[in-house]
C-alpha cells in the first residue's frame, strides 16, 4: 500500500480515490472495480438503480465494509488505517436512526467528544452546526419531536462535527418534500463550496443531482459505467441519444400538435405522446445528422408551433440531461 | 451563515479534557436507561417479585416451616436470580437493539475503537445490579431480623451477584453482537436463563446424590445457591464449599474473555 501515492504531495487538491475496489460476497460480486477520485470543493453524484452497487461501495469508503481487493485514499490516508479515516469522513447513512429521547444539542455534543473533542469545544461546535442547518431554535427539544426533514438536517450536522475533508451522504433527500429536497441540496452544495470539502451524494433523484453535483459516477451490476463531470458524461453519452425531441403542450393540444408534427420535413414516423402529461417525443431524421443541421431542424421545428399558437410549455432535447443518461446507461438492468 | 460554516471548523488549539469514548457511551447509554424510565421499571417489578418473596418467607419463618437463616439464603438467592435477569435483558438488547434502530452505525463510524463501544454498553447494562442489590438489603436485614448473619449472607450476595452480574451481562452482550434482531437475542438469552435454573427445580434428593451435586457445581446459579446455603445456612467455612465458587468465576472470566478479546473486535453494522 506504500505505493499509492499522497495525492496532497504534489498540490493536488484530491481526496478521495479509489482504485479498482471489489467487493465479492460467496459467489456473488457486489461489486467489479471501483475506479474514480474526488476533488476538494466538488460534489459527486454517486448513481446507479437499486442493487448496483452504490451502498457497498460507500460502505467500504466508509471503513464499515472490506474491499476484496483494491484500495482507497482519504485526505490521503491509505485504507489500510480504517480508524484514521475515520476521523476524516462525515457520513450519513440511509435511514439513519436517531436516540429520540436526546436533544439536538445534546447529541452534537456526545459525537463531537466521540471524536475527542473536549466538551467545552464539543458544545460549541454543536452550537455552530445547529445554526448552519437552520436548527438551532430547536436546539433544546428532543428529537423524537423533529420532522424527517429536520431529522435529516440534523444528520448532517453530525456527519460534520469532525470537520471532515470528505462527508458522504446516502439517498439524504429521501421522504422529504420538494421544499425541503432543496433547502438539503443547497446546504450540500454549502458544504461543499463553503467548507471546501468533498461531498459523495446517493441519490435517485437525477434531475436535482443534476443540478447540485459537479461529477458523476453511474453504475450498473456492480460496475461503473460512465464517470467524469456531469457534462463529460452527457457529452459522451449523447451522440446516441440525439435526434430525439420532447416537447410538452397543454393536453388539449397534443392531436394538433401530433398532426402538425408528422408533417413537419425531418420528423421521423409517428410523434408519441403521454397523454397525461402533455410530453410528446418527437425523433428527427438520422439523416440530418448532428451538429448545426440538426439544431437548425429543432429551431425550426419549434418557430413552427409557435406560430401555429401551439402553447409550448417545454423543449427538451434528448440526451441532454443526465435522466436520459442514465436510463440508457442502466436499461440493461431496468429491463 | 458562511462564517457559522468556517467557525465550525476544526480548531487546532483545542484546549480541555478529552473524555475516553467508553465512558462517554457509558454514560450516554445509562442516562437513556435509567431516565427513560427502562431500569425504573424492570426495579420495580423487582421490588414487587422481592416483597412477595419476602412476605412468604417472613410467613413460613413465622410458622416455623423455614428457619431464619434459610428464609435469608432464599431472599440472597432471589436477589441474585431476579437482579440478574434486569442484566441480562438489558445487554440482550443492547448492540441487536441499535441496529434495529438504525443508530448502530453512527457509533461504529467514530473513530472510537469497538472494544470501547462495548465495555460502554456493559457497563451500562451492569449499572442496575447495584440498585437492585441495595434494593433487596431492607428485605434481608428484616427477615434477618438483624442477627449478625445477615452481613455473611450481603457479603456473599455481593460476591456471588457482581460475579454472575458481569457474566450475565456480558452473555447478553455477546449473544447481542451476533444477532440482527432483538427478539432473537432475548430469547437465546431468555431460554440459557431459564436453562440454569432447572437445576433448582430438580428433587433435593437427586441434588445431593453425586449426580446432583456435578450439576450444582457446573451451573453458576446452583453453585451460588449452594455455597450461600453452605456459609449462611449451614455455618461451614469456605474451604467445604469453594468447589461451589469456581462454576461462576470460570463461567464469567470465558464470557468475559470472549466478548471483549474476541467478539468485541467483531461488531459490525449487520450480525455475521
Amino acid at each position: 500500500m506504500n505505493d499509492v501515492p499522497d495525492p496532497r504531495a504534489n498540490g493536488s487538491t484530491e481526496i478521495l480515490a479509489a482504485e479498482d475496489l471489489r467487493k465479492t460476497y460467496g459467489d456473488r460480486t457486489a461489486l467489479k472495480g471501483l475506479t474514480f477520485s474526488l476533488n476538494a470543493g466538488r460534489v459527486l453524484g454517486f448513481l446507479g438503480p437499486n442493487g448496483a452497487g452504490k451502498t457497498t461501495s460507500i460502505r467500504i469508503l466508509t471503513t464499515i465494509l472490506r474491499p476484496t481487493s483494491g484500495r482507497f485514499t482519504v485526505d490521503g490516508i491509505s485504507s489500510d488505517h480504517p480508524e484514521a479515516i475515520r476521523r476524516r469522513i462525515g457520513v450519513l447513512p440511509e435511514g439513519l436512526g436517531f436516540p429520540k429521547q436526546m436533544t439536538a444539542f445534546g447529541y452534537l455534543t456526545y459525537f463531537t467528544q466521540l471524536y475527542g473533542r473536549p466538551v467545552g469545544e464539543a458544545r460549541r461546535v454543536a452550537t455552530v452546526l445547529l445554526e448552519d442547518v437552520g436548527l438551532q431554535n430547536r436546539a433544546h427539544s428532543s428529537i423524537g419531536s423533529f420532522s424527517h426533514g429536520m431529522r435529516q438536517r440534523l444528520g448532517i450536522a453530525r456527519a460534520l462535527v469532525n470537520d471532515p475533508a470528505v462527508v458522504f451522504l446516502d439517498e439524504p433527500t429521501l421522504g422529504l418534500d420538494p421544499r425541503g429536497q432543496r433547502e438539503l441540496l443547497r446546504l450540500v452544495q454549502r458544504i461543499a463550496k463553503e467548507r471546501n470539502k468533498g461531498v459523495v451524494l446517493c441519490s435517485h433523484l437525477l434531475s436535482e443531482i443534476e443540478g447540485v453535483c459537479d461529477d458523476v459516477v453511474i453504475m450498473n451490476a456492480g460496475s461503473v459505467v460512465a464517470r467524469g463531470s456531469v457534462a463529460e458524461v452527457v457529452g459522451a453519452t449523447r451522440p446516441e441519444l440525439d435526434h430525439v425531441v420532447r416537447i410538452r403542450v397543454p393536453v388539449a393540444s397534443i392531436a394538433r400538435t401530433q398532426e402538425l408534427l408528422e408533417v413537419f420535413p425531418g420528423v421521423e414516423g409517428d410523434v408519441r405522446s403521454e397523454d397525461s402529461t402533455g410530453w410528446l417525443d418527437v425523433k428527427l431524421h438520422a439523416a440530418n445528422g448532428s451538429g448545426p443541421d440538426e439544431s437548425r431542424v429543432r429551431n425550426d421545428l419549434l418557430e413552427s408551433l409557435i406560430r401555429a399558437d401551439v402553447p409550448v410549455l417545454g423543449f427538451d432535447v434528448g440526451g441532454g440531461r443526465l435522466e436520459d443518461v442514465f436510463l440508457r446507461l442502466t436499461a440493461e438492468a431496468i429491463r | 451563515m458562511s462564517q457559522g460554516l468556517a467557525l465550525a471548523g476544526r480548531s487546532e488549539g483545542a484546549t480541555g479534557r478529552t473524555i475516553p469514548a467508553w465512558w462517554l457511551i457509558f454514560k450516554q447509554e445509562a442516562v437513556e436507561m435509567w431516565a427513560g424510565g427502562r431500569v425504573l421499571r424492570f426495579l420495580a417489578l423487582y421490588a414487587v417479585l422481592m416483597s412477595v418473596t419476602a412476605y412468604l418467607l417472613a410467613t413460613n419463618n413465622d410458622l416455623k416451616l423455614v428457619t431464619m437463616k434459610a428464609s435469608v439464603v432464599v431472599a440472597v438467592t432471589s436477589t441474585i436470580t431476579f437482579g440478574l435477569f434486569i442484566g441480562l435483558v438489558i445487554g440482550a438488547e443492547s448492540i441487536s437493539g441499535e441496529r434495529e434502530r438504525a443508530t448502530l452505525e453512527p457509533l461504529l463510524l467514530t473513530p472510537s475503537g469497538h472494544g470501547q463501544i462495548v465495555l460502554g454498553k456493559f457497563l451500562a447494562a451492569l449499572s442496575p445490579w447495584p440498585a437492585a442489590f441495595l434494593l433487596s438489603v431492607p428485605y434481608v436485614v428484616t427477615l434477618s431480623h438483624r442477627d449478625p448473619v445477615m452481613w455473611l449472607a450481603l457479603f456473599w450476595g455481593a460476591v456471588l451477584g457482581s460475579l454472575l452480574a458481569i457474566a450475565f451481562v456480558g452473555f447478553g452482550l455477546l449473544v447481542s453482537i451476533w444477532s440482527d434482531s432483538s427478539k432473537i437475542s432475548l430469547f437465546v438469552c431468555l431460554l440459557v436463563y431459564a436453562g440454569l435454573l432447572i437445576p433448582a427445580q430438580l428433587p433435593t434428593e437427586f441434588l445431593n446424590s453425586p449426580g446432583g451435586v456435578a450439576v450444582s457445581a457446573v451451573d453458576p446459579l446452583e453453585s451460588a445457591s449452594r455455597l450461600l446455603t453452605m456459609v449462611v445456612d449451614e455455618g461451614r467455612p469456605l474451604s467445604q464449599a469453594w468447589v461451589y465458587i469456581v462454576a461462576p468465576t470460570v463461567m464469567t472470566a470465558v464470557i468475559i474473555g470472549t466478548l471483549f478479546f474476541y467478539s468485541a473486535r467483531r461488531v459490525r453494522l449487520t450480525a455475521e
